[in-house]
């Protein structure tokens, strides 16, 4: 349209432009502090030129479908991230739990109990019918058994919690894929009206970043907008706007809850995120722990019962067992405890005779000799305090590092997606003079038709 | 086209405080504990090593408490040993002087009453007790080793048993803590009581007195062997102690090379952290603070 009605006609579509670009970048400002947000770019085109005789003039501009600035390749990699860093987390917090009862650098350890125990048998040995001796080896016993309990106690309770942990973090999966489902609907929805699925991806990373996690989410772009999630071994959680819930059902054999996956159980290649990390607690590392503790409980109560029983007691009778005979390694030392009370039941002599202490020697000297698994009681449970000492130390290691790299990303995500005030401000200065300048281009139209106006 | 850069510095300030603060609060922590290893991850092998430094330093204290109670119960016995060695002097005199023909009749029998009681004297030796056990009754500590029975050879009844008790005074190292009564005093070698009787009935009677002081020599000769046990026990127990003292004094200085703070460098890491938690913490301030373009739009 040419003449002074088209200049018109053109102002006021730029006047509608910049005004929608103000708005976007209104919107870019009011969302600097939304976590997820992308932020969105202003995309004006020039309109089609049209003929006015033999001249082809400008038809003004256009504001187009914005488009949401975002980098979905880095968005996976934050979520692989996202991935150890839930797994280490979920792995860290009962880990230094079970660090600080074995807290060995400040005495609060077995170790102490344990040799405590032997050592109270080795005073026993120099005055063997000393009745008040003969009691203290009862009460180091118990105390002996006290640790034992109480370690096993505690590790059980960890177990029970990461189990409870467990079932939280699939019911929370299930809530963030059904979600994800929905939003792929909406996404897809909008793409397929050829529109920027905008403010719906950024909920549908947000979520995605929230599902990787508590779980090893593997995501693959679907095409038409829609994104499918896998667990690392395949199991399906969302398929556009499908999602596949996972179920927990009780394993007999441990009592904990498995994880399954549309009727396949999944719980051992569940190996990443909150999930993993809980998993790898309650399956592994607090089972070989408490595992290395029975061993040592059913080691300790094993010989110290052999060694009695191969003695006398102060009446000169065969000794009986010290301890209550564990029925087997598993739960030996949630079951350690003293089976007599009678202070003469102490085996201290090896011939019968009151004043023997052959026997109460050979019990204190089974702390220096190889009667768990291979190993002197003493370096057996310092290999036990170095496993779980190097396996914290480790993550330690790796929860740093995993952590440096996710700011590295979160600094890229963010130099790519953020929303800068600056820029911002730029652009609504930009806005703002090129909707005064169309202002005033009306105004100077409506001079010039007042002017024509004016001669007739 | 300028690079962009990141404008959320938020969550990088927050992280770089975070791990001031930490670095802070280790130095603090190592500080008041005097550790540098304060949980079994900050040095997992050093944290084990201090297991095994703790149980030997246990052990160490323990075998001293042993050699502590053990040592006054040895040196009864070997008091018991050297008085009935002496007794046994002044019986040998006596038997000579008995022997050699110029006493009369009635001094002749008073020497015998000498001697009954010398006998009388190392019997009660022979029933030493410590602590309410019977030191020379080999491991029936409770039943009173000695007693006179005339219808006996020689005279004498032992009533312990031949028990010997060792203990284990350090890792490794046993050493025997008694020796039987008979041993010492009623031994074939050399029977303390039964000469001493010997010697009384040939005084009383006055017949084979020579014989009956040479069998006493005897028994003196064995029972001067059987006080070196003593002797040797000591020592042994004396050096065993140095020993074992020296050695917890280089585990205690060992613990402290494998988990103990330098003072010095804590001390400057506290320093530094703090330095860094200011310097952050002013920056986080100013870059918060500072305007940005839109503050100057009117």
């Amino acid at each position: 349209m040419g003449g002074l009605f088209g200049i018109l006609g053109i102002s006021s579509g730029a006047l509608q432009a910049d005004q929608g670009a103000a708005a976007i970048t209104g919107n870019n400002i009011a969302n600097v502090n939304t976590p997820g947000y992308s932020r969105e770019q202003i995309n004006l085109s020039e309109n089609a030129p049209i003929q006015v005789g033999n001249f082809l003039l400008g038809d003004g501009v256009s504001l187009d479908q914005t488009t949401s600035i975002r980098d979905n390749l880095l968005q996976q990699r934050i979520n692989q991230e996202n991935q150890s860093a839930g797994q280490l987390s979920a792995f860290l917090g009962p880990l230094n739990q079970v660090q600080s009862i074995f807290n060995e650098t400040s005495s609060s350890g077995l170790q102490t109990p344990l040799t405590a125990f032997f050592n109270s048998l080795s005073q026993l040995s120099a005055t063997p019918n000393s009745s008040a001796l003969r009691e203290g080896v009862i009460t180091a016993g118990q105390n002996l058994a006290s640790a034992f309990q109480q370690d096993a106690s505690t590790l059980q309770s960890l177990q029970s919690n990461a189990d409870l942990s467990v079932q939280q973090s699939v019911s929370q999966i299930n809530t963030l894929a059904t979600q994800i489902a929905a939003l792929n609907t909406q996404v897809s929805s909008l793409i397929a009206a050829g529109k920027d699925g905008g403010a719906f991806e950024d909920q549908r990373s947000q979520l995605v970043n929230q599902l990787s996690g508590l779980v090893d989410v593997s995501q693959t772009d679907a095409g038409n907008g829609n994104i499918t999630l896998t667990t690392s071994n395949g199991a399906a959680l969302v398929v556009g706007a499908q999602s596949f819930a996972l179920s927990t059902r009780i394993n007999p054999a441990t009592a904990y809850q498995d994880v399954y996956s549309q009727g396949a159980d999944i719980t051992s290649s569940i190996t990443s995120g909150t999930l993993g990390g809980q998993i790898q607690v309650r399956d592994k590392e607090i089972p070989a722990i408490l595992n290395k503790l029975n061993t040592l409980a059913y080691g300790v109560a094993t010989a110290v019962n052999t060694q009695s029983k191969a003695g006398f007691d102060a009446n000169g009778v065969a000794g009986v067992n010290f301890f209550s005979a564990p029925a087997a390694v598993n739960g030996a030392a949630a079951s350690f405890s003293v089976a007599i009370t009678d202070p003469n039941l102490v085996a201290a002599s090896s011939d019968g005779s009151v004043g023997s202490n052959g026997n109460v020697q050979a019990l204190a000297n089974l702390q220096n000799q190889n009667i768990v698994a291979g190993q002197t009681p003493g370096n057996y449970y310092g290999g036990l305090i170095y496993q779980i000492g190097s396996d914290i130390s480790q993550a330690n290691s790796e929860q740093t590092s995993v952590g440096l790299v996710q700011q590295q990303l979160t600094d890229q995500q963010g130099a790519i997606s953020g929303v800068s005030l600056n820029e911002e401000a730029t652009n609504l200065i930009r806005y703002q003079s090129a909707f005064q300048a169309s202002a005033s281009v009306i105004s100077a139209v409506d001079a010039m038709l007042s002017s024509l106006l004016a001669i007739t | 086209m300028t690079i962009r850069i990141n404008p959320y510095v938020v969550p990088d300030l927050l992280a770089a405080i975070a791990l001031d603060q930490q670095q802070q609060n280790t130095a603090i922590q190592q500080i008041s504990t005097g550790k540098s290893v304060n949980s079994l991850s900050d040095n997992p092998a050093a944290a084990t090593d201090v297991v095994f430094n703790h149980i030997q330093a246990s052990q160490n204290s323990q075998y001293l408490l042993n050699i502590t109670d053990l040592t006054p119960q040895l040196q009864t016995g070997e008091a018991a040993v050297n008085s009935a060695v002496t007794a046994l002097t002044q019986a040998i005199s006596l038997g000579i002087e008995g022997a050699n023909g110029t006493l009369s009749a009635a001094n002749q029998q008073q020497v015998a009453t000498q001697v009954i009681g010398i006998r009388d004297q190392i019997l009660s030796l022979a029933n030493q007790t410590y602590q309410g056990n019977y030191v020379f009754a080999g491991t029936a500590t409770s039943t009173l080793p000695f007693v006179l029975n005339s219808a006996l050879p020689g005279g004498v009844q032992y009533n312990g048993n031949s028990g010997v008790d060792s203990l284990d005074i350090a890792q490794g190292s046993t050493i025997a803590i008694n020796v039987p009564g008979s041993q010492i005093f009623t031994n074939s070698a050399g029977n303390v009581i039964g000469s001493l009787n010997g010697l009384i009935t040939a005084l009383q009677t006055n017949t084979g007195i020579s014989a009956a002081v040479t069998t006493v020599q005897q028994a003196f000769s064995h029972l001067n062997s059987q006080s070196v046990f003593y002797g040797n026990a000591l020592t042994q127990l004396n050096s065993t102690q140095n020993y074992l003292s020296n050695s917890n004094l280089q585990l205690a200085s060992q613990e402290n090379s494998l988990i103990g703070v330098d003072l010095a460098t804590a001390a400057t890491n506290l320093s530094q952290s703090t330095l860094a938690v200011n310097a952050v913490l002013a920056a986080t301030n100013q870059i918060l603070s500072t305007l940005n373009l839109l503050s100057y739009l009117k």
